[in-house]
């Protein structure tokens, strides 16, 4: 059972919005809602083929031969035939031809549905095309990635015509082309403000031909069985009067990638993704707000939570507000020992590493070699001699777990490669797209974006390890000694986080062992120095947390125990309780 | 800076210079969010047979007994709750409103052939409306204006509790604004210099009940009108010189319900069905050219047959041809025909914007006509009304038509200009200085507090000559001030004004065909790049005559209570003097490559962009 985060949302806000936005207005018919007249667009699919196979033939000699890579698929050869007219004769007087042209499509379809208090708010199935295409001007060492040269964005005809399909593909590049130009311009124009680099990275890193189409992906979804569990977990309120409000959503989404670039790679990927969340709030008397949001995300539809499970942990999730209400405030600083349960340590590994070691190239005139908190640190020591870090996209399961930040392909058309991104302690590598680095000149696999946005290095699936993992016994048994050593009273505990990495469910572990829930909490400087210096055990209990929102990724972390990190009181407001009741029920 | 935009189309399509940056979707939820909700069509004025089958039942009658609409019912029941248990604290609520929409909208979008957009949606959004304090002085006054309203999504199916649950949470979260802002209005009334204008912040209105009871759609075949927006859209591939073409079905079947503390319960449906196609090309000198052509009706019955918008289509694409291959026309003041549907969008852009209500009282506005009652502001021949009650003129369906405005005040048909002198303004509840009540023009988009808006804004005359010799006319006023040619505006695409202090007041007017009419019996000569330019009060005055038939420009219209949907109605109108500006436009070059299927007929790479070297 894990939260649901908004950090890497904001992240990838473009994408989100791109998709967001459209998830409002599109949407296939409901089912079992009686829209009669409605029901026929899901019929509609069938004669699509026809009219595309129509005006296939109806090209006829104007067709361009067809491309073996698209290995027969339309919506490569319409890329590949654009793309081939494009590389042999887009060039405006003036201006160099392109020395690099890539094109993304995303084919999205969604299912997204929520539902709040037993009913449901919404629940549509959505398909979108999005293309994006790149012209470089210029060359490796120097282009036009820069401003507005970094790529359009449009969205592509969702039947498999050709012709429609190329005008919307031909306008975009030449709006792409165009920009670049302006962009290598202007680029040129700011380098001219700072001394010159004297050993200048390239801008772009050539990488190996690689052709791989591979099956694509549908969504399978029961929607009116999954729009019911939503208002069933919903309809859990009923139990709970002192809960203020209660939703739940799904968002389960399937994903074809296509690329195809000027350098003569052809791609083609699928993806699915199977994500739900409950979210429950109350107040407690003196008017905190205390939050549960539970989340559950696969990568194949078999796994996903029976209905009787979602039903048990969506009141488990209710029964801890109920209890947090009752919790005592945490009142006094503490300074002492901290157990990381792995649903909670997966999140401080994502943001105070996992942001870290994306290697994101500085903006123009920084020396850094890259941004974030380890810029400086290569080849440092970030972590404790015993802690190791890997990212391995290539894993598709883990402990019989589907994993959704397995990829075969990035979104820039280079393979999945495994990085051992800390070894023992030490910063060894940064994970990197095709935006090379100083000392690093190629990609390693890692270059993904979501539909319609800039691809920048993410993690894939994230993997702690450690030669000296303990069993939670022995981590817990270490806490307690630390907890006598210490001369506290207690220790605490926490089992998973909020937003900004505050504690949602914190223990008090007491020396004689019993447990007490406090709220009102929030870590001081739970940072990067502490976990090179605090952390001093991990467990042998890696849980596996799949996140969606952005590109999907996973991460694998055990426990963490912290032999001191500083617990404080939030300085979060009390607001207003509700001025009047909430409605009786009329049933 | 307050630009208030009314265009044909609603929201920007894809357009060259844009390039979808932000993707179609962003269009299809500005689209969207256009949406005629509240503006309903009139039941009793959708004539049409198939129309008929929207509404089953209709009482309307004073103190009616809500039915068993198990929305409406929610609904009454937590406002009284609300007004209940509100009622006993401190700063206690002395108005509070429930707009529940619904909406279920079908979106196809076509391009070339094929579908970008096929979608269908189904929301219910819930508006509570809530004033602290008392008429004279409450939360809502002058800048805290948006403390008025929270807004939120309701659950879809006639869950009772649900609902009402959502509600209450709404109510709540509404109540914890209002309150701290009606302290805060308070204040700052008390620190500020006394207002010019001190009218109360909140009109009395008579309640009023309409209940419409359940309605049928009329029928709408999705998998048919997939294939015919393929078919349409398809037509524009013979072109090599359409750049853009999208042809965008919107069917939108609605219901808005309301509930005021006051007692109000009104229930009001629509259906209407909107076709835009809009199609671009761009000029060698970069200037993006464009054609719109809209379709109003209340059913997809209603809409012109295939044959009929596929001559549209051929007609839009010669168009744009010969606009890309016509000069540029030169800055001009002097003589001017505006077409009835161009002198539409003038009236609703100099004049209607002006004339609403909300204008008059706000210290930032230019307060253009706020002093001007029994004034003449228009040449005596001319009248000007705002009627939402009428649903077609010239046989054309109106947009802007509704039976009760989004402050639950039936509509009504206001004169503001009687032969010439200005009486009366658009009014919604916010009263002004002579104007205390409203007159059913308090309009907004779902989640925004309603001003006054236009609705049907149409122009009459009664000093006009048959539309066929208006040429004539101006080719003979060109003649008396001795130039050498007259302008005559065929189509426009839209236009936006200006009516703050800060900035100078000014409209603008975006033509897009517009001709040179020569005095020496020349032929007509096709120009682009022109706007129509000018100030309200002078540009009003030198209206000579008119036409004598109407015409009507259907559009969505943007201002600080969101899009609406209007119409505008006019004759032709012939003008002394018109001043025209040279229009701001991209210099980007056309496609470098010839269009995907022409590869043949143009060399790629030498095509258009030689012939842009011969422009430079």
């Amino acid at each position: 059972m894990k939260r649901m985060r908004a950090l890497t949302a904001t992240i990838f806000a473009a994408a989100l919005l791109v998709v967001g936005v459209a998830r409002l207005g599109a949407s296939t018919p409901v089912n079992g809602d009686g829209s009669n007249s409605r029901g026929a667009a899901t019929a509609a699919a069938i004669p699509l083929e026809r009219v595309a196979v129509a005006a296939n033939e109806a090209d006829g000699p104007d067709a361009a031969p067809a491309h073996p890579a698209a290995g027969g698929d339309a919506l490569l050869e319409a890329l590949l035939t654009e793309l081939d007219r494009s590389k042999a004769k887009l060039k405006m007087d003036q201006v160099q031809a392109p020395y690099y042209i890539e094109y993304r499509v995303n084919d999205v379809e969604d299912y997204d549905a929520e539902a709040a208090f037993g009913a449901l708010r919404e629940s549509q199935r959505v398909r979108l095309r999005i293309l994006r295409v790149v012209v470089r001007v210029g060359d490796y060492k120097q282009d036009s990635y820069f401003g507005q040269g970094t790529g359009e964005t449009n969205i592509l005809p969702l039947d498999n015509d050709p012709i429609a399909l190329r005008h919307q593909i031909w306008l975009t590049t030449d709006e792409a082309y165009k920009a670049a130009g302006q962009a290598l311009a202007e680029k040129q124009a700011e380098m001219k403000r700072f001394s010159p680099d004297p050993n200048p990275v390239d801008d772009f890193a050539k990488e190996p031909v690689l052709t791989t189409v591979a099956p694509t992906v549908a969504l399978k979804v029961d929607q009116s069985a999954w729009d019911k569990t939503l208002e069933d977990m919903t309809a859990l309120y009923r139990g709970y009067p002192e809960i203020q409000s209660v939703s739940a959503s799904a968002r389960f989404s399937a994903t074809n990638e296509y690329f195809v670039d000027s350098e003569g790679t052809v791609t083609r990927s699928g993806k699915t993704t199977y994500n739900l969340q409950f979210n429950g709030s109350a107040q407690a008397e003196d008017g905190m707000r205390l939050s549960r949001n539970p989340f559950w995300t696969v990568a194949r539809a078999e796994e996903l939570p029976s209905r009787e499970k979602l039903l048990a942990d969506s009141k488990q999730a209710l029964d801890t507000i109920m209890a947090l209400r009752k919790a005592p405030i945490v009142e006094e600083e503490y300074r002492g020992p901290v157990l990381f349960a792995p649903d909670a340590a997966d999140d401080v590994i994502a943001s105070l590493v996992g942001s870290n070691v994306v290697g994101r190239k500085p903006q123009l005139g920084r020396p850094n070699r890259t941004v974030g908190q380890f810029a400086t640190s290569y080849k440092q020591r970030v972590l404790p001699t015993f802690l190791s870090l890997i990212d391995d996209p290539t894993l598709k399961d883990f402990q019989g777990h589907s994993l959704v930040g397995n990829y075969d392909v990035d979104s820039e058309g280079v393979k999945a490669q495994t990085v051992n991104v800390v070894e023992n302690g030490v910063l060894s590598n940064y994970l990197l797209g095709r935006q090379p680095l100083r000392d690093f000149p190629a990609s390693n696999g890692h270059g993904r974006a979501g539909p319609g946005s800039l691809p920048a290095p993410s993690l894939g699936v994230l993997l702690l390890k450690s030669e000296d993992a303990q069993s939670p016994d022995d981590l817990r048994k270490k806490m307690m000694q630390m907890i006598k050593d210490s001369g506290n009273p207690y220790a605490y505990r926490v089992e998973t986080l909020g937003a900004g990495n505050s504690p949602r469910l914190l223990y008090r572990v007491y020396a004689d062992g019993h447990e007490e829930l406090v709220r009102g909490a929030v870590f001081n400087e739970l940072d990067t120095r502490a976990l090179r210096s605090n952390l001093v055990a991990v467990g042998n209990d890696p849980l596996v947390s799949n996140r969606t929102g952005g590109v999907p990724t996973t991460i694998i972390c055990p426990s963490l125990l912290f032999d001191e990190l500083e617990v404080k009181r939030a300085d979060t407001s009390k607001d207003k309780l509700p001025d009047y009741p909430p409605p009786p029920s009329q049933r | 800076m307050k630009p208030f935009s009314l265009s044909a189309r609603g929201a920007r399509f894809f357009t060259m210079r844009n390039s979808l940056r932000q993707a179609g979707c962003w269009v299809l939820a500005a689209q969207l969010a256009a949406f005629p909700l509240a503006s309903s069509f009139a039941a009793e004025n959708d004539a049409k047979p198939g129309a008929a089958l929207t509404r089953s039942t209709a009482v309307d009658k004073p103190g009616a007994k809500p039915t068993a609409d198990v929305v409406m019912t929610a609904m009454q029941a937590e406002m009284a709750r609300a007004t209940k248990d509100l009622g006993k604290t401190d700063s206690r609520p002395y108005y509070m409103s429930y707009t529940v929409y619904d909406q279920n909208l079908t979106v196809l979008v076509g391009a070339y052939g094929s579908l970008l957009t096929d979608a269908s949606l189904k929301r219910r959004q819930a508006d509570v409306v809530m004033r602290v304090g008392d008429p004279k002085l409450d939360n809502t006054h002058g800048q805290s204006r948006a403390s008025g309203m929270s807004s939120g999504t309701l659950p879809l199916n006639d869950d009772q509790d649900a609902i009402a649950r959502v509600l209450w949470e709404l109510t709540d979260r509404e109540y914890k604004r209002a309150a701290p802002a009606f302290l805060d209005v308070r204040t700052k009334m008390a620190v500020r210099a006394e207002e010019e204008d001190k009218s109360p912040d909140f009109s009395k209105e008579a309640p009023a009940t309409h209940i419409s009871g359940p309605t049928i759609p009329p029928a709408f075949d999705h998998t048919a009108w997939e294939n015919e927006i393929r078919r349409l859209s398809g037509a524009f591939r013979k072109y090599p010189d359409v750049y853009t073409a999208t042809v965008v079905l919107q069917v939108a079947d609605s219901k808005s319900r309301m509930v005021t503390s006051e007692g109000s319960a009104i229930e009001s449906p629509s259906y209407s069905v909107r076709m835009v196609m809009e199609a671009s090309t761009r000029a060698d000198d970069g200037m993006d050219l464009l054609r719109v052509e809209t379709f109003q009706a209340p059913a997809v019955s209603g809409l012109p047959s295939e044959a009929e918008l596929t001559a549209k289509i051929s007609k839009m694409a010669d168009d744009l041809k010969a606009l890309k291959a016509a000069p540029v026309a030169e800055p001009y003041d002097g003589p001017a025909l505006l077409s009835g549907r161009a002198a539409a969008v003038f009236f609703h852009e100099v004049l209607g914007h002006r004339l609403e209500g909300h204008r008059q009282r706000d210290e930032d506005e230019g307060q253009t006509f706020t002093k001007k009652i029994g004034q003449a502001v228009l040449p005596t021949f001319l009248s000007v009304a705002d009627d939402p009650t009428t649903s077609q003129i010239a046989g054309v369906k109106l947009a802007g038509t509704y039976d009760y405005d989004n402050e639950g005040v039936p509509a009504r048909r206001v004169d503001v200009i009687k032969n010439g002198v200005l009486e009366n303004f658009l009014m919604s509840r916010m009263p002004i200085k002579g104007f205390e009540n409203s007159n059913g023009h308090g309009r907004n988009q779902p989640g925004l507090m309603a001003t006054g808006r236009q609705g049907n804004l149409i122009v009459t005359s009664t000093q006009s000559v048959p539309e066929a010799q208006m040429r004539q006319k101006l080719i003979d006023e060109v003649k008396k001030q001795g130039k050498p040619y007259g302008l005559y505006f065929d189509d426009i695409q839209g236009g936006f004004t200006l009516t703050t202090r800060s900035l100078p007041q000014a409209f603008q007017v975006l033509p897009v065909i517009v001709y040179k009419v020569y005095a020496d019996g020349r032929p007509d000569e096709l120009v682009r790049g022109v706007d129509i330019v000018g100030t309200p009060l002078a540009a009003l005055t030198r209206i000579l005559l008119t036409g004598d038939e109407q015409h009507v420009f259907n559009g969505v219209c943007g201002a600080e209570s969101g899009q609406v949907p209007v119409s505008a109605a006019a004759p032709a109108m012939l003008f002394s003097e018109m001043e025209v500006q040279k229009r701001q436009h991209s210099h980007d070059r056309p496609p470098i490559l010839a269009a995907p299927g022409f590869e043949m007929t143009a060399k790629d790479g030498q095509g258009s962009q030689s012939k842009g070297e011969v422009k430079q």
